[in-house]
């Protein structure tokens, strides 16, 4: 299932974020969204995920399929532990399918420990564990990889790479460094704002 | 390792009862000090004559019928009170304009005293109702204003995640919004106790229900019976104690704290291999 954006607009105030912009992603395809802070690319994705709602346009794509949000910010709840974090999320509460999703981010002995007792690496592994333990249709990833050293960076997202691989999954991917954009993406839009718009 | 921790936990709560004792000691001896300065058994009576009176009472049947009635009568007065205030509070807390109709009257509720309320409650109801009553009222606006405060604070941030993955209602309820709610609803039922047991004896006092802590204040008050009137007291601030101390002990039973969840998992196996 792909994703169609039409003549979307979007304002916060007097600020345009959004103006009339339009754009068609791929089914099974990594779409990356490349350019600086602050031209809207986050308001974008919330556009998408059906957190933000547009002033005008719109987002088409089946109203069944499964969207998985890696967010800029962990968003665990602190009271659960990394495992119930994730069965949290499932529609079929799964230990096996959470503790496997777990051990690919590399956090196996880790599924009792709250948010409060994981670093801030750890608890963005979670979330990425999190959004692929849903089997999701459609993907969006805004700058998962933050805060994790390279070589993990690395590991994360060949991990991704080869679960989008074997799902065909749509994902939309946003981030500043244009190593993660090559290394992961089918199509890179580079961006500039605002109002948001592709150069 | 663990012997020693033991050890110091050990010693840690016993000094901590040590110093309890002590400002316990240094209270009673400021109340002598007061009842040798003034000098009238009327207006202050002596610590050990209340101690003493307070052993009398122990010893009687009707002190431990007055008690539970009075005990009841609170008790149904604060779970009326938990069960509408929690209700409304999460409706109003979810609904600008449930929230805009309920708040002016609680705001008059707030500000009406407890006096009028009684005198109007004793008009409406039997005198036993009236306390009920009176402690609903009372307590109401205390448990209302937390739990709308717990739910307006609800961090946006975790709804927003809940939703993009769909999860139901009844999840995010439990997940979200009741973990959020808890602490906000503790406070709110600490101090909802505490008024309670104030306004509950208030209008025993002025209803006189028979079988109540309120009526024997008022018999003490009737005879010039500072001691009785003392003892009573001191009944109704161990009990409140007691349901406070009831209630946080349940709170804290009902969810495992950060640190009981901790000490199940060896924190030695934790990795900080992330650089952060």
């Amino acid at each position: 299932m792909g994703i169609r954006i039409e003549n979307i607009s979007k304002s916060f105030g007097r600020l345009r974020v959004l103006d009339d912009f339009s754009l068609n992603l791929e089914k099974g395809k990594v779409h990356c969204l490349f350019g600086p802070s602050g031209c809207g690319k986050t308001t974008l994705l919330n556009i998408i995920a059906g957190i933000e709602k547009p002033d005008s346009g719109q987002v088409m794509y089946d109203e069944d399929i499964r969207i998985s949000y890696i967010f800029q910010e962990d968003r665990l709840l602190p009271w659960l532990s990394a495992e119930e974090n994730i069965l949290f999320v499932m529609e079929k509460e799964d230990k096996q399918i959470a503790d496997k999703y777990l051990d690919i981010v590399g956090l196996s002995g880790f599924s009792h420990y709250l948010p409060t007792e994981l670093s801030g690496g750890m608890k963005q592994r979670v979330s990425i564990a999190r959004a692929l333990c849903c089997q999701p249709d459609i993907l969006i990833m805004d700058e998962p990889f933050k805060g994790l050293d390279h070589q993990l960076k690395k590991q994360m997202m060949d991990h991704i790479k080869d679960y989008m691989k074997t799902k065909k999954v749509t994902a939309l991917f946003v981030t500043h460094e244009l190593w993660e954009a090559e290394y992961m993406a089918d199509i890179i839009y580079s961006l500039k704002g605002l109002p948001l718009a592709i150069i | 390792m663990k012997d020693s921790t033991t050890q110091d936990r050990l010693m840690i709560s016993k000094n901590k009862a040590v110093f309890k004792a002590g400002v316990l000691l240094f209270w009673l001896l400021i109340w002598q000090a007061a009842y040798l300065a003034i000098g009238n058994e009327l207006y202050m009576p002596a610590p050990l004559d209340v101690i003493r009176r307070l052993g009398e009472l122990l010893k009687e049947e009707s002190f431990y019928v007055s008690v539970a009635y009075s005990v009841i009568r609170v008790f149904s007065g604060i779970a009326l009170s938990v069960f509408f205030g929690v209700l409304l509070g999460i409706v109003s807390g979810m609904n600008d304009i449930v929230y805009q109709i309920l708040n002016p009257a609680i705001v008059v509720i707030k500000s009406t005293p407890v006096m009028s309320f009684i005198i109007i409650a004793l008009i409406w109801f039997s005198s036993s109702i009236s306390a009920i009553f009176i402690c609903f009222l009372m307590c109401f606006p205390i448990i209302w204003t937390g739990t709308v405060q717990g739910i307006k604070n609800v961090d946006k941030k975790l709804v927003e995640m809940g939703r993009v993955y769909r999860v139901n209602k009844s999840k995010m309820i439990r997940g979200i919004y009741i973990p959020s709610l808890k602490p906000y609803f503790t406070a709110a039922l600490t101090t909802a106790i505490g008024l309670g047991w104030k306004v509950t004896v208030a209008a025993e006092v002025l209803s006189s229900p028979k079988n109540s802590i309120g009526e024997n204040l008022f018999s003490a008050k009737a005879y010039l019976d500072s001691v009785s009137l003392f003892s009573w007291t001191v009944v109704v601030i161990m009990l409140s104690f007691l349901f406070e101390g009831s209630l946080s002990g349940l709170m804290k039973k009902r969810v495992p704290s950060r640190s009981s969840l901790s000490s199940r998992i060896p924190l030695s196996t934790r990795r900080e291999d992330d650089g952060n």
